[in-house]
């Protein structure tokens, strides 16, 4: 634990606070518009650290039977949502973790939840089947048409769900329950981002290629050559550009002008392990990386995709997820050892 | 990581009603000090109080390129991906299979995905055979021909429901499909953990540690019996038979058990590469030696054994039993009634098989040329690789002080440099499990590597 305190971070990132949780960290999300910083450990367990001293506010264990599998802070940042290996889908009140209203889904995995932008939608599934909830986590719509366990869920509109599985990409109007397209292609896609405007769809691969759609145009296309599954994306706010893992490189597209087809991407080159985590700043062309190395590096971009290095920190173990503040300001990221660290940016 | 760190992963496939459950359900007892994870498929049902078991549906991924050797198991990489995070992780995994399971995509998910290649390690594929009914199934369906052909260990389960003979014929047939694996026989699935577990069988360095060869032995005996002998003379009596001499080891404290003939079997042939000693008859047979006995006289010819201390007496013979109506008397005893037989199996083929799925290896002598054989493996691989399920070798290479070893499940290929040869003699070993073969061809073609 010792060792947490001494983090010596380089460049833009300065020295913040550190601190633990009780097991492997999957998840970090800033609440409370960036006063407070919740982590989910796989176990179970919650804690809600101060986002400035590190203290912390409060803490939740074995809120999951068998693992905690995600965590989702909702667009307002007073409520988050988490989701785990017993159906369960559980919505609590960021200030003091309460529960505030939970809904069992099935007897499957709960893997991954989406709040739409408005906060008014939260999606979350289970096994093959898709579910759309209220903010009061009451069930509106569900989808059981899938072929394979959904691997991956996006809105694409406040009123509209893109989904991925084996095969395909579903997009679903959730008020009328219609399917509004299907963009299909014969692969493993094991991870999905769309472009803000939802125009953009781009999924990894599990044949290590991320293959991403157009949909006003219906033009396709597909990026391979990745050593690895890109199983982390991050698009910029602008839509512009495409971060994707995959690698120990953070490769990165640039949709300006014609592109990416035809054009380089960005190599962004530190890391000595794969990539297992990426975020874009907020309203900013920086871009968060961490590695299975335990290091994470924040990257100052430009719109065609190249960039460098602003600063960089080491963690004990495989990062997990990594957090930018509301502000772009600070930065957060935990990792497979339960450590929590969070640097300011400047 | 090395392999030594990953949490080690064994593949329990089998027909329903194999014994699959059975197995799972003794090794979770066994190892009850474990941390063991299973991953049934939907229809399992191990008791959930016996550690973490996992349901998963069996979700096959084929990739857009259409290459069979990328397709993986969806569901197993989701849920392994899971096991994964955790501090104290898992000290092993088991994933039973459904009968109807392809193994490949099994087993190429540990290689194809980076992911869960980095954090487990195929240990190896037990497969589980209804020796009441698989060969009807043999003939019937490919996903039980594939789960023999993929097997490190075949067990060949309730032995106590068929003959002794048609399991010496199932075992044949097994073997001739399948010449990695190890073959166990078992009752209701009660089977030695340790024959199971812990096989290291992808690992190439560690399989070819514990096993010099990836081959099974194939013994130059058809025929073992074991007789319980009171101490004194006894009289070894054969008719005329298809040859006019056979070769013979016999057996002191011999176990009547399938592990226990094995151990003997293992035991004589090293006896039977040694040079062998003629024995005429009415002459005595030292035990524990490879002895010629000579029966080109005609009519019965007698052999004299000695037995100084009660024992179960094994003997290991060239031929069958029945080919040279093999007796053994008291000498001397009033009437000549023949001591039965306390156990006896055979060892080899009693006639060929038509299976498509069969086994071949090659061994030679000598150097190969690195260009010329990487040049034929891959137009092999690229051309048969669908029809090849497994493949294991060692080989020699010019100018290479070290031994090569490699191993390939369908296209996918691993070859590393091993320990240095040292004063063994430089040889080669390919071993291909696959459906139809063309042997000659194949060996034509590393022959051609050869320098």
């Amino acid at each position: 634990m010792s060792e947490l305190t001494d983090i010596t971070p380089k460049g833009a990132l300065r020295k913040g606070w550190s601190g633990l949780v009780d097991d492997y960290a999957i998840a970090c999300e800033w609440a409370l518009g960036g006063d407070v910083l919740l982590v989910g450990d796989v176990l179970g367990g919650v804690r809600a650290f101060d986002g400035k001293s590190g203290k912390v506010i409060w803490h939740l264990t074995d809120i999951h039977d068998g693992a905690l599998l995600t965590m989702r802070v909702h667009p307002d940042g007073a409520l988050f949502a988490t989701a785990g290996q017993d159906g369960y889908v559980v919505l609590w009140d960021c200030r003091d973790g309460k529960q505030v209203a939970g809904l069992r889904l099935g007897s499957g995995w709960v893997e991954h939840l989406s709040w739409s932008d408005s906060g008014s939608w939260l999606a979350a599934t289970c096994s093959r089947d898709v579910f759309v909830m209220d903010a009061e986590c009451a069930e509106v719509w569900r989808s059981k048409d899938h072929p394979s366990t959904v691997s991956a869920i996006a809105w694409s509109r406040d009123d509209e769900i893109a989904v991925a599985c084996y095969g395909r990409v579903t997009f679903y109007d959730v008020v009328n329950g219609d399917l509004s397209q299907k963009l299909e292609w014969r692969g493993s896609l094991v991870s999905m981002i769309l472009s803000p405007d939802g125009d953009i769809v781009a999924c990894g691969s599990q044949d290590n290629s991320v293959h991403f759609w157009r949909r006003s145009t219906g033009q396709d296309s597909m990026m391979s050559g990745y050593p690895g599954k890109p199983s982390n994306l991050a698009f910029d706010h602008s839509g512009t550009l495409l971060a994707t893992g995959g690698a120990e490189t953070v490769t990165v597209w640039s949709f300006e002008g014609d592109g990416p087809e035809g054009t380089s991407p960005g190599h962004l080159e530190l890391h000595t392990k794969p990539i297992s985590s990426l975020a874009f700043a907020p309203r900013a062309s920086r871009l968060a990386s961490g590695a299975r190395d335990g290091s994470v590096v924040a990257w100052a971009l430009k719109s065609d995709g190249q960039g460098g290095p602003i600063g960089a920190a080491l963690m004990t173990d495989r990062v997990s997820a990594v957090s930018w503040r509301p502000d772009g300001r600070a930065l957060a990221a935990v990792d497979g050892q339960g450590g929590v660290c969070a640097w300011r940016v400047s | 990581m090395n392999n030594n760190e990953k949490v080690p992963v064994t593949i329990l496939t089998g027909f329903l009603g194999s014994g699959k459950t059975t197995l799972l359900n003794r090794i979770l007892t066994e190892e009850h000090g474990k941390r063991i994870a299973v991953i049934e498929n939907e229809f399992g049902e191990v008791g959930i109080d016996q550690g973490l078991v996992i349901n998963a549906d069996e979700e096959v991924f084929e990739m857009s390129n259409g290459c069979i050797c990328c397709t993986v198991r969806g569901d197993l990489i989701r849920v392994l991906g899971n096991l994964m995070k955790r501090r104290d992780k898992f000290d092993y995994v088991l994933v039973e299979t459904t009968g109807l399971a392809d193994p490949g995509p099994v087993a190429q998910t540990f290689f194809m995905d980076d992911e869960i290649g980095s954090e487990f390690a195929l240990d190896g594929i037990v497969t589980l055979v209804d020796a009441a009914h698989i060969d009807q199934q043999l003939g019937r369906s490919d996903e039980s021909t594939e789960q023999v052909a993929f097997a490190d260990v075949i067990v060949l389960n309730k032995t106590d429901l068929v003959s002794s003979e048609s399991i010496d014929e199932l075992e044949s047939r097994l073997r001739e499909m399948n010449r990695m694996a190890r073959l166990v026989r078992s009752e209701r699935a009660k089977v030695p953990v340790e024959t199971v577990l812990n096989l290291g069988a992808f690992d190439l360095d560690q399989a070819l540690e514990r096993r010099p060869t990836f081959l099974e032995p194939e013994y130059p005996f058809e025929w073992t019996g074991v007789y319980s002998l009171e101490p004194g003379r006894y009289e070894l009596s054969l008719d005329d038979g298809p040859d006019p001499n056979m070769s013979l080891v016999a057996v002191m404290d011999q176990g009547t058990d399938d592990e226990a003939l094995r151990d003997g079997a293992e035991w004589c042939v090293r006896r039977y590469a040694e040079p062998s000693k003629a024995i005429a008859p009415g002459d005595a047979i030292p035990a524990g030696e490879h002895v010629d006995l000579q029966l080109s006289a005609e009519g019965r010819k007698v052999f004299i054994l000695e037995v100084d201390v009660p024992s179960k007496l094994g003997l290991y013979t060239q031929h069958t039993a029945e080919e040279f109506d093999i007796k053994l008397f008291n000498q001397g005893a009033q009437s000549k009634v023949p001591i039965p037989l306390e156990a006896e199996r055979t060892w080899v083929a009693q006639h060929e098989h038509d299976d498509e799925v069969g086994s071949m290896a090659i061994e030679r002598d000598g150097d190969v040329n690195m260009d010329l054989m990487n040049a034929w493996l891959s137009k092999l691989l690229a051309e048969k690789g669908i029809d090849i399920f497994r493949m294991k070798g060692f080989i020699s290479v010019a100018g290479e002080s070290r031994r090569f070893v490699f191993q390939g499940v369908h296209m996918l290929f691993d070859a590393q440099r091993d320990k240095e040869w040292g004063d063994t003699p430089r040889r080669n070993q390919l071993v291909f499990i696959g459906r139809n073969l063309d042997e000659e061809g194949m060996r034509r073609d590393f022959d051609a590597c050869l320098n």
